[in-house]
């Protein structure tokens, strides 16, 4: 066995970057953990998207944050999903949610009897059998609560960023990681491929085991070792992200509005307003004047490169965040892909021999996650309905093969097949599939297995009882306002 | 689009056995009103069925079709079964069990198994690993009761199969199938007709004459493969360079010591022998390569193994492990021994049956084949076929053995790249490649890895915060909490005699 890593040094300034070395200093406390905290990278969309999926609260409690100091003490809203405006012209808007969406039905998925109710046109919108989505759309917020409707589902949080950057660095630091504050002017890196150090402006060179670049898109170590990159331009045609920040009085909604326009979408989530284009289809001046039209104050436009490096692991070096995967903010993945490779390093690390059978496992994880998370973003532009170029560009274009495989099974006879890696449920690609009207063409026989009357009532039953639950559950604000009182006390 | 008596499937299942039974009471149950099935065997024709041990995915078949356990055991003169029992294959007299359950509480950040291995590397005194497992410590104490999910603790640990008279098991299914509207037909197919343009299939005639047309033809006529491979002429993958076992020589005896809850695969110079104990009888079994051992020496030493009284002349079974690149073809799905063959060392056999049905049901096709529909099919049984050719190859392939021809090639041939990374990252770290689909997940893994005596070198360096005080206190108090949970339980052959007593013949 070779020897152990003790030096970890993790690049970068941001929420990932803070994330990284938290984690890996409180779950892994043997490590010797430097953050190296280079200029802040503006375009690191990881670190700057205020929107975040369910694994953000999970990360917190596997770090023993709790949800006092993790979203009560840093001012963080919840989040129960997204709400989609105009992606599907003719259709009205759907709401994809973290929960459940109806339950099976004899021995057929829900999803299957709802396609059958659909064309006897006796279903409400897919997402009515969804309490989450329900409880979402009514702006009201209680965690999972067993014995009610409201029992199946996640929540994702609003940041407000500099807080939570801000709460996770002094739990980074309490917890034992050293800071130090420079700049990268070389990363050198030998024969092999390996960094051997990093020499910054003003301090002497810093030398590590392990090197854990969370630069942002500039990569600036990993970058330094290779620049092989996986182009998804085809498929994800927003390229650049403009961030504004508006006034808002009543905080950040539970369920975050996402628009569809000629060239990309744009987002509302209280402070911070966005949107996606592709610059082919829409100037950065236009789409800074669409945003002004809000009253919101924009910066740069961020340019973004869809893909991803299918080694972010390479020899002592790993790529996290936006080095190693480039995505637009929708459905928020952003902050999610590097947590999820920080879990997955704490539970895979490498000895000092930097094994390259162990480095493969890593990234064949890696990848197979960014592919799927890749194909359910597509997923949005592929089976919108829009006439404009930018849309009709991706409805035309040749697919990777795993989406068309899913998309072919689904588009057949709604089946969703499994893939390893899934960051989303099937009822979450239920939700968006049947949300864009994108029906199976045929209907599964299983469904019959069932008689429609019964269908119906168990369908109808569904909405009965969120229906009758509804009028009980608080106010998001409410329930924020509840939580502050309890700390406050 | 509901309208669908106009499209009722004319289903056609060639050859009865466990696989065809299966399918048909599967198909009827599930499908009613879809389908017809027609089921076509001759008694002219035998059944391989010797005794089954299966995984515990079977329960959830027998849930979905509606099956009561107790009465499904009684029928079967079932068994349970916690694990299998491998003796003498990392080395002539290792036994280790792999259960179908964890080490350890099976809770925690960190798999038991690093722990394990840290204090077996610093030369601790620890106690055999079984002990630290409640299912294999229920399986070796011969004690049953079924798992306590609603606790937590140990007690849900584990989960747990049967051990049936396949034999029995074909007949029940009929009767449920036959219960639910299959029709079955006794007879021969002597010939099949398939369309001169599509080359589907479109009957198959008997020996009398008749003609019996369908939409959809599911092979199970074994390893004959009558339709998918004879008429077809699907081609077959043939996996015996790493799997080369091609015979099998089996005979029933009286059970003379206990009634396991658990299957016992114990190798043999020239492969490996399988003891199966059902309520009234133990199923034997010795699977061997014959380019190791003829047939009458292989006969002879089961017959000098097995621990009772004759109750059946050995009787002897051909095959070749590999598949048909595809199961479905056209409008003809195979399942069971039509469509492929994995010695039955992990009991894979029925569980390989159950995954091609489920299959089959998510896929059913309409009047009209669909190619969607069968690539997909293809594409979930190839995945089930090549996860477990991997598992099946470690077993032979991590050996110390040197003691003979046999154990000399499969400890020294090449193996599949997919297994040779696996194997290092296990080596170099206890690493298990993870997945969650695939029918072997961690813990099988980890219990024949460290039951051949593949120790890893390394462990996650997360195992080595705590005292090494400390972690032996605490294995050793698992084993006595261990031990004490397995002391409250029943003695199996008690359990089975209160729970489902075989019905009598």
């Amino acid at each position: 066995m070779s020897a152990p890593i003790r030096h970890v040094l993790v690049a970068g300034s941001g929420l990932t970057a803070w994330s990284a070395a938290a984690a890996l200093k409180r779950r892994a406390p043997f490590l010797d953990v430097t953050l190296l905290a280079t200029p802040a990278a503006h375009d690191a969309l990881a670190d700057r998207i205020a929107c975040t999926l369910p694994s953000l609260p999970g990360f917190h409690a596997d770090l023993g944050i709790s949800e006092d100091d993790g979203v009560t003490r840093t001012g963080a809203g919840y989040r129960l999903g997204t709400r989609f405006f105009g992606w599907a012209e003719g259709l009205p808007d759907y709401v994809h949610a973290y929960g459940s969406y109806g339950h099976a039905i004899g021995p057929a998925a829900f999803h299957l009897h709802w396609v059958r109710a659909m064309r006897d046109g006796r279903a409400a919108p897919f997402d009515a059998y969804c309490p989450a989505a329900q409880l979402a759309r009514a702006g009201g917020f209680m965690p999972p609560s067993p014995g009610t409707p409201f029992a199946g589902h996640d929540y994702g949080l609003t940041l407000d960023l500099p807080r939570q950057v801000a709460m996770m660095r002094a739990f980074a630091l309490h917890v034992g990681v050293r800071e130090v504050t420079d700049s990268i002017t070389q990363v050198q890196v030998d024969a092999t491929g390996h960094v051997t150090a990093i020499a910054v402006q003003h301090g002497a060179p810093l030398t590590a085991h392990l090197y854990i670049d969370a630069t942002g898109p500039a990569a600036l170590l990993r970058g330094s070792i290779d620049d092989a990159w996986q182009d998804w331009r085809d498929w994800l045609p927003c390229d650049r992200v403009l961030l504004g920040t508006q006034v808002s009085g009543e905080g950040a909604p539970v369920l975050t509005p996402a628009t569809a326009h000629a060239a990309g979408w744009r987002w509302s989530s209280g402070e911070q307003v966005g949107m996606a284009y592709g610059s082919a289809h829409l100037s950065d001046a236009d789409a800074a004047a669409m945003l002004a039209r809000d009253g919101a104050v924009s910066d740069a436009p961020i340019v973004i490169r869809p893909g991803t490096r299918a080694r972010a692991w390479r020899g002592n070096c790993i790529a996290i965040g936006d080095a190693a995967t480039q995505v637009e903010p929708l459905e928020w993945c952003n902050l999610h892909l590097a947590l999820s490779a920080i879990d997955r390093l704490v539970t895979m690390l490498p000895d000092t021999a930097m094994a390259e059978v162990e480095a493969a496992d890593f990234n064949r994880q890696t990848l197979a996650e960014a592919e799927r998370v890749r194909d359910f973003l597509a997923a949005h532009y592929r089976t919108a309905r829009r006439p404009e170029p930018m849309w009709q560009a991706v409805a035309q274009a040749e697919l990777p093969a795993s989406l068309a495989h899913t998309l072919g099974q689904f588009g057949e006879r709604g089946r969703l097949p499994f893939y390893e890696e899934e960051t989303f449920t099937r009822d979450s690609w239920a939700a968006i599939l049947l949300g864009q009207g994108y029906l199976p063409r045929r209907i599964d026989l299983l469904v019959h297995g069932v008689p429609a009357p019964q269908v119906d009532a168990a369908m109808a039953r569904m909405t009965d009882a969120i229906a009758a639950a509804l009028p009980h559950v608080p106010a998001h604000a409410q329930w924020r306002a509840a939580q502050m009182r309890r700390l406050a006390r | 689009m509901t309208k669908v008596t106009n499209d009722v499937v004319r289903v056609v299942i060639v050859g009865g056995g466990t696989a065809g039974w299966m399918a048909g009471a599967a198909l009827t149950r599930l499908l009613s009103g879809q389908c017809t099935v027609r089921l076509i065997e001759s008694e002219a024709i035998g059944v391989v069925g010797v005794g089954e041990a299966t995984l515990p995915h079977i329960r959830s078949f027998n849930e979905r079709l509606g099956i009561p356990e107790a009465e499904f055991m009684a029928r079967t003169r079932a068994t349970f079964k916690l694990g299998i029992e491998f003796r003498d294959w990392g080395r002539i007299g290792d036994s280790y069990i792999h259960p179908f359950g964890t080490f350890g509480r099976g809770a925690g950040a960190i798999d038991f198994h690093h722990y394990w291995s840290r204090l077996a590397r610093e030369g601790q005194d620890l106690p055999p690993l079984d002990q630290l497992s409640y299912a294999c410590t229920l399986a070796r104490e011969a004690r049953f009761e079924h798992p306590d999910q609603g606790r937590g603790g140990l007690t849900s640990t584990f989960g747990y199969a049967y051990q049936f008279d396949a034999l029995l098991f074909a007949p029940y299914l009929r009767s449920l199938a036959e219960e639910a509207g299959a029709v079955r037909t006794e007879g021969m197919v002597v010939d099949v007709e398939r369309d001169g343009e599509s080359g589907l299939i479109r009957s198959v005639t008997l020996a009398d004459g008749e003609r019996v047309e369908g939409d959809l033809f599911i092979d199970c006529s074994g390893f004959r493969s009558l339709l998918l491979g004879q008429t077809l002429d699907e081609p077959f993958e043939d996996w015996s360079k790493w799997l080369p076992t091609d015979r099998a020589v089996a005979m029933p005896c009286r059970t003379e010591t206990a009634v396991t809850p658990y299957t016992s695969a114990i190798a043999m110079p020239a492969g490996w022998r399988w003891r199966i104990p059902l309520q009234h009888r133990t199923g034997n079994g010795y699977v061997y390569a014959s380019d190791f051992i003829s047939n009458g020496d292989a006969a002879r030493a089961l017959e000098e193994a097995v621990e009772g009284e004759k109750l059946a002349e050995p009787r002897l079974l051909r095959f070749k492990a590999g598949r048909r690149r595809r199961s479905w073809v056209g409008n003809c799905v195979a399942i069971g021994l039509a469509s492929g063959f994995l010695e039955p060392l992990e009991s894979t056999s029925i569980y390989l049956v159950q995954q091609a049905i489920t299959a089959l049901i998510e896929l059913f096709p309409g009047r009209q084949m669909d190619a969607s529909d069968r690539d997909e099919f293809n594409r979930v049984i190839d995945l089930e076929y090549d996860r477990i050719r991997d598992f099946l190859i470690l077993h032979y392939h991590a050996t110390s053995r040197d003691d003979s021809p046999f154990w000399n090639y499969v400890r020294t041939m090449a193996i599949p790249d997919s297994l040779d990374e696996k194997l290092e990252l296990w080596r170099r770290r206890g690493r298990v490649v993870k997945y969650r689909e695939g029918v072997f997940l961690d813990a099988s893994w980890i219990a024949v890895y460290l039951g051949q005596g593949i120790l890893p070198e390394g462990w996650d360096p997360r195992a080595d915060v705590a005292g090494t005080g400390d972690l032996v206190q605490a294995v050793r108090s698992l084993r006595s909490e261990i031990a004490a949970e397995v002391a409250r339980r029943p003695d199996h052959r008690a359990f089975l005699e209160r729970y489902c007593p075989m019905v009598a013949a």
